[in-house]
């Protein structure tokens, strides 16, 4: 009876593994497939059938050179806006949190408070009074103007906290203190050194946050060549007879070709995850045990 | 000029809470300074104002005669050993080492130098290019003393340092901290709740409870002539066993619960005090190594002795002596202000319980549990202290 109530909810837990695996992965090898077969294959036949290298490389060619390489121009006006939000947000988040946690000031708890209040805050609810800041000062249109806003990071400021205030013992700044540290070497040469783990897993969620974000560029960047990925695809898509009949335009754009789009537009967010992803562990454990 | 001089230290929470109240204490060049007492009684807050890592809320701190109280901790040239080490886990043993040297802008060649030096005292030359999380506790604990060493500080701080050892890595730290102190000449301050540390490392020992110091002066001084009941039942392991007794006529007996027990003259005339306790309540304290058990071959048996009845209810065999734990009907004192945060919380009255009591007696003497037992003591032994007060009745 025990034997068989065993192997009852292994095959409970399998069962439900696999539907999630097939629910989450059966689309991702569905769109890897695609750029090998035609659009008319794509449509009518075997959906995880394997084409050929041929309707690949035809994909990527006629994807590639689209617009006088297009692609390649939303991809780096991408990697711009991502790594510039990305490094002003690590200069601002990680002393924040690390002040925040170990230092006392005027209003600390409030401005705690504030933090935590801002970041669940919809981003979409802050693009309109972000517009008229930028409109006022004459950014719109230029990368500050979505560089900048990808900078507010208040999650990073609140992982940093939890992160000093948990893993970061007093004692060891005090020992700094003590050693001969003023205020801004305490910070780093000891404080800083140690947030290697936090450092990694604020640029991983500020990457994928800042890759992934449309409305805020799509309000901010009204000409097409300072478009990032994810305004770009979606102009392109909304061009496509495939999938906007109704446009009427001569896009010479199919399936295959958006599929290799789509492709270029996740591969940096997971290739940043295969390298980050120790550190985002230790990262997310850090101080969850008393050493 | 004592290198570390505190006059009225006073610590006040933003809450109201006084964790120290107008501590005064000198602390002698060489002199090895502990503060002992219960978690709580303020020993570290005290010690955390002399380094400049709390707030000083009243009161002076003069290191080498030089007020030092708006002074920042990295200019007051001390030297500072934590509780749980604090070391750089991304520095090797070396760069710890070696970090404040290197903070002070000294030579590279002297840093290097020094720090050889000094992990070569410490018998760290093996491990000095290892980080601390591959060290064991007992070698984190030297890097942190090598840490404070190599900087040739004028006092020397310590929270605690071998509360995270076990215990036979303790015994042999505390040596070896003791010997490196003397060996150094640097006035040291020593925090530590535990009373055989307290006795065996210190020069003085200042006791505290609820941010005060009861008593302060040489280890064997303070064990011998303990000032309160609270300072006599903290120090020695095991405690001083604390009997509630109705003193006699002429303080010529004691009723210990049902039994009564004589005594000679001679109490009286060493304690003149007594008189004034004649048919009142007193408390009466006899150390457990006071006590010997009649009839046994190792009873230290003289005539003028005293002795009572105990019944045996554990015997624990520590292999260089025995522990018997016996009870009376007289009733056990433990002095409310051993647990209370209230500092006049004696006053307010003892608790107490069935006379439960222990006995220290050589190895080879032969008791049975159940057994009742005659228990002897020389009455010079004797400790009466004042039960509404606590103070010891001793001049």
């Amino acid at each position: 009876m025990r034997f068989f109530n065993r192997v009852w909810s292994r095959a409970v837990i399998y069962i439900v593994l696999l539907a999630f695996t097939a629910f989450f992965v059966v689309p991702v090898i569905w769109l890897l497939f695609s750029p090998f077969k035609t659009d008319h294959q794509l449509v009518f036949e075997n959906p995880f059938a394997f084409g050929t290298f041929a309707n690949l490389a035809h994909a990527v060619h006629v994807m590639f050179t689209f617009e006088d390489y297009a692609l390649l121009n939303w991809l780096k006006n991408s990697a711009i806006y991502s790594f510039g939000g990305i490094v002003i947000a690590l200069i601002c988040s990680i002393p924040a949190g690390y002040g925040l946690a170990h230092t006392q000031f005027f209003a600390r708890r409030t401005l705690l408070g504030i933090t935590l209040f801002v970041m669940i805050m919809p981003a979409t609810a802050l693009v309109l009074p972000l517009f008229l800041e930028a409109n006022a000062v004459h950014a719109v249109g230029t990368p500050l103007s979505v560089i900048l806003p990808f900078s507010f990071f208040p999650f990073g400021v609140y992982l940093a906290y939890i992160f000093y205030s948990s893993s970061v013992p007093k004692d060891l700044l005090a020992a700094a203190r003590i050693d001969g540290c003023n205020e801004w070497d305490v910070f780093r040469r000891i404080a800083l050194p140690l947030a290697r783990p936090i450092i990694a897993l604020v640029t991983f969620f500020a990457f994928v946050a800042n890759w992934n974000n449309f409305f805020l560029p799509f309000v901010m960047l009204p000409n097409s060549t300072n478009y990032p990925l994810p305004i770009g695809l979606q102009d392109l898509l909304s061009a496509t007879p495939a999938f906007n009949p109704g446009q009427g335009g001569q896009v010479p754009i199919y399936r295959p070709e958006l599929a290799v789009a789509t492709i270029v537009a996740m591969a940096p967010v997971m290739i940043v995850f295969l390298f980050a992803q120790r550190s985002l562990v230790s990262g997310l454990l850090a101080g969850a045990t008393k050493e | 000029m004592a290198p570390v001089s505190l006059e009225k230290l006073t610590k006040v929470y933003p809450n109201g809470y006084e964790a120290v109240h107008e501590f005064d204490l000198e602390v002698a060049d060489g002199e090895f300074m502990i503060l002992v007492g219960p978690s709580g009684c303020g020993k570290t807050t005290a010690m955390r104002m002399v380094a400049g890592l709390e707030e000083i809320s009243s009161g002076i701190v003069r290191i080498n005669g030089e007020v030092v109280n708006d002074v920042s901790p990295r200019d007051r040239d001390i030297a500072m050993v934590f509780q749980n080490y604090a070391l750089y886990p991304h520095m090797t043993v070396g760069e710890n080492i070696g970090f404040a040297l290197k903070m002070k802008h000294t030579p590279k060649a002297e840093v290097e130098k020094k720090v050889h030096e000094t992990a070569a005292i410490l018998g760290l030359t093996e491990w000095i290019d290892r980080k601390p999380g591959q060290l064991s506790g007992g070698q984190r604990q030297r890097v942190a003393m090598g840490r404070a060493i190599v900087r040739e500080p004028k006092v020397f701080l310590m929270d605690e340092p071998l509360s995270n050892l076990d215990a036979k890595l303790r015994v042999q730290m505390r040596a070896e901290v003791a010997r490196i102190q003397r060996r150094l000449g640097v006035a040291t301050i020593y925090v530590t709740h535990d009373q055989v540390e307290a006795m065996t490392m210190g020069d003085r020992v200042a006791v505290m409870r609820a941010g005060v110091v009861l008593q302060c002066d040489k280890p064997q001084t303070i064990y011998d002539h303990p000032v309160n009941l609270f300072v006599a039942g903290f120090m020695g392991s095991p405690s001083m066993n604390l009997f509630e007794a109705h003193l006699g006529e002429g303080a010529m007996t004691l009723m210990l619960g049902s039994q009564k027990v004589d005594l000679p003259a001679t109490v009286l005339s060493a304690t003149p005090s007594l008189a004034r306790f004649a048919n009142k309540e007193v408390v009466v304290g006899i150390r457990p190594e006071s006590l010997s058990i009649a009839g046994t071959k190792t009873q230290r048996g003289a005539k003028d002795h005293i002795s009572f009845e105990g019944d045996v209810d554990l015997v624990e065999a520590l292999g260089s002596e025995i522990l018997v734990h016996f009870s009376t009907d007289a009733h056990r004192v433990e002095a409310e202000g051993m647990y209370s945060e209230d500092a006049e919380g004696l006053d307010a009255g003892l608790i107490t319980q069935r006379g439960e009591g222990v006995a220290r007696v050589p190895p080879e003497t032969q008791v049975v549990i159940g057994e009742r037992v005659k228990l002897e003591v020389n009455p010079t032994r004797l400790f009466f202290f004042d039960p509404t007060s606590g103070h010891s009745l001793a001049d």
